[in-house]
């Protein structure tokens, strides 16, 4: 019984932690209806910003995010104005092959860099836990389970109430009607796609504090988890990110009591599969905006 | 206000317009009249960038527009009602119209509630539950929100009844006279006609008559065309 609660408060916050990797993914299939595979890329883009700052510097990867999701967002952006753009309107194949490719650049650049050795930051709080009876949550997951819960009601929050987040969701709707109202669209997806990066960036840098990461299998773990979840969930929705996380984690966690290794993937696709078929629109239901019109 | 001289415009390598002039002076309304794919919704979309133009020249208060970008445009005064409406069919009322004073950050909803008092109860309402008068409505105000100097409709009338047309028909020549010309695109030619002053007829890409919408209307043979009507 106890082994099987700790399973669960780790899927809890594992959960917390896979909703933060997902969230960008699904605004930008949500709003821009790109699949974007270089994602887990860009979040150990991050870790590895995160792990220099911190190896170089000393400083906390709690306080390297802002460092981290800014120059995300940078290099985000950029990526979106002046490559992901050309295919935008391309079909969905090529959006594929191009984020595809674009992720193996990343990764290959990052093992040119820093050999393929697992990473991971290095932190005082790291062995450190939180006992709850019998049950023992690491000080640093649960921080960073609550940074995935705030930065997500945070951004639902930036999506219905600011000029911003309605341009965005305008945009995702009707791309046409949205230029329409004079909102520059290149510029909303691009800034669409430097919240995502970011996003990633800060998802990378909790990953390598609570755990490792090295550039040859994380990105494309990150990448699968992160589109299982959005499926899970519901396209594009917010909240439908944080909760598929938990579901996956939770299942994951549990699961994985029961079966070994890479058997755990198979859970992931089986709730997948199993939540499609009782809600094909996933648990929380699909954005407003995701179901777009063309010009 | 608007001058087009000699516009030639299309879609990929189908030209639909040819050597179009037109002319709308502000606080105008100006109908443009034709069948069914005669190219009325693409100079439309010429004018308000939406598609490229080919050669020609597009002026609005004096400045070439043609070739610039839709948002460029909107912010130069022009706002485009387009065809099918188009309105954020998930969200309220209010946030559509919120949306239309976007570039402006013009929130002030109480010029286009008065002129569509209706509006003003359906505010919080989702726009696709709206009845299809009060979504060409929506559409309408929602442009407006721009504070346009021209306004461009595309199809007023589709899949409206008449009443309701007549109801929205009847708020342009306020909407003229409140500093915001109108160019009407329109299949309800006499509708069209009526309530503007100036009028040109689009047929098969070109424009083959023009003139006063009053004796455009008269015409023998407009009516024979359009109307349906035997000449005397």
């Amino acid at each position: 019984m106890s082994q099987l609660l700790q399973a669960a408060a780790y899927g809890v916050v594992q959960g917390g932690l896979l909703g933060l990797v997902a969230v960008g993914f699904s605004l930008v299939w949500g709003v821009m209806n790109v699949i974007n595979l270089s994602h887990g890329a860009l979040a150990v883009t991050g870790a590895y910003l995160a792990w220099l700052l911190n190896l170089h510097f000393g400083l906390d990867p709690f306080l390297a995010l802002p460092v981290v999701a800014i120059a995300l967002f940078l290099f985000g952006y950029a990526l979106q104005r002046g490559l992901i753009n050309l295919v935008i309107n391309a079909p969905i194949f090529l959006t594929l092959l191009l984020t595809f490719g674009l992720g193996l650049v990343i990764l290959n650049s990052l093992q040119l860099l820093f050999n393929a050795d697992d990473r991971t930051i290095e932190t005082s709080y790291a062995s450190q836990s939180l006992a709850l009876g019998t049950v023992n949550v690491p000080y640093g997951r649960l921080a960073a389970c609550g940074l995935a819960l705030a930065i997500t009601v945070g951004l639902a929050a930036v999506m219905t109430r600011t000029r911003l987040g309605h341009s965005i969701s305008a945009t995702g709707m009707d791309r046409g009607a949205a230029r329409l109202m004079g909102i520059r669209a290149r510029h909303v997806y691009a800034i669409t796609f430097g919240i995502s990066a970011a996003l990633a960036g800060v998802a990378g840098t909790m990953i390598a504090t609570v755990g490792s990461f090295n550039p040859t299998t994380t990105p494309g773990q990150l990448t699968l988890d992160a589109f299982v979840i959005s499926v899970l969930g519901g396209l594009g929705n917010m909240y439908g990110a944080l909760v598929g996380g938990l579901v996956l984690g939770i299942a994951e966690s549990v699961g994985g009591l029961v079966l070994t290794g890479t058997w755990v993937n198979a859970i992931a696709m089986a709730v997948l599969i199993l939540t499609l078929i009782v809600r094909p629109s996933g648990l929380i239901g699909k954005a407003q905006y995701s179901g777009r019109v063309e010009v | 206000m608007l001058e087009i001289e000699k516009l030639n415009a299309g879609y990929g390598r189908v030209q639909v317009l040819w050597d179009v002039d037109l002319a709308v002076e502000a606080k105008q309304i100006v109908a443009l009249v034709g069948a069914n794919g005669a190219g009325k919704t693409t100079l439309l979309r010429a004018i308000s960038g939406m598609i490229a133009v080919r050669s020609g020249g597009v002026k609005f208060r004096d400045r070439d527009i043609a070739g610039a970008s839709i948002e460029s445009i909107v912010d130069l005064g022009i706002a485009h009602v387009p065809e099918g409406r188009r309105l954020f069919s998930g969200l309220t009322v209010r946030e559509n119209l919120v949306l239309g004073g976007w570039r402006r950050n013009n929130r002030d909803l109480s010029r286009v509630v008065a002129l569509f008092p209706v509006l003003g109860q359906r505010l919080n309402q989702v726009a696709s539950t709206l009845s299809g008068g009060e979504q060409q409505m929506c559409a309408i105000a929602r442009g407006l929100m721009s504070e346009p100097s021209l306004l461009l409709i595309d199809e007023l009338s589709l899949g409206l009844a008449p009443i309701m047309v007549d109801e929205i028909v009847g708020r342009l020549p306020e909407i003229a006279a409140s500093g915001t010309a109108v160019l009407l695109v329109e299949q309800d030619i006499d509708t069209a006609l009526t309530v503007s002053e100036t009028a040109y007829v689009l047929e098969t890409g070109r424009i083959t008559r023009s003139g006063s919408s009053r004796e455009l209307l008269a015409d023998a043979t407009i009516q024979a065309a359009y109307l349906g009507l035997e000449s005397q």
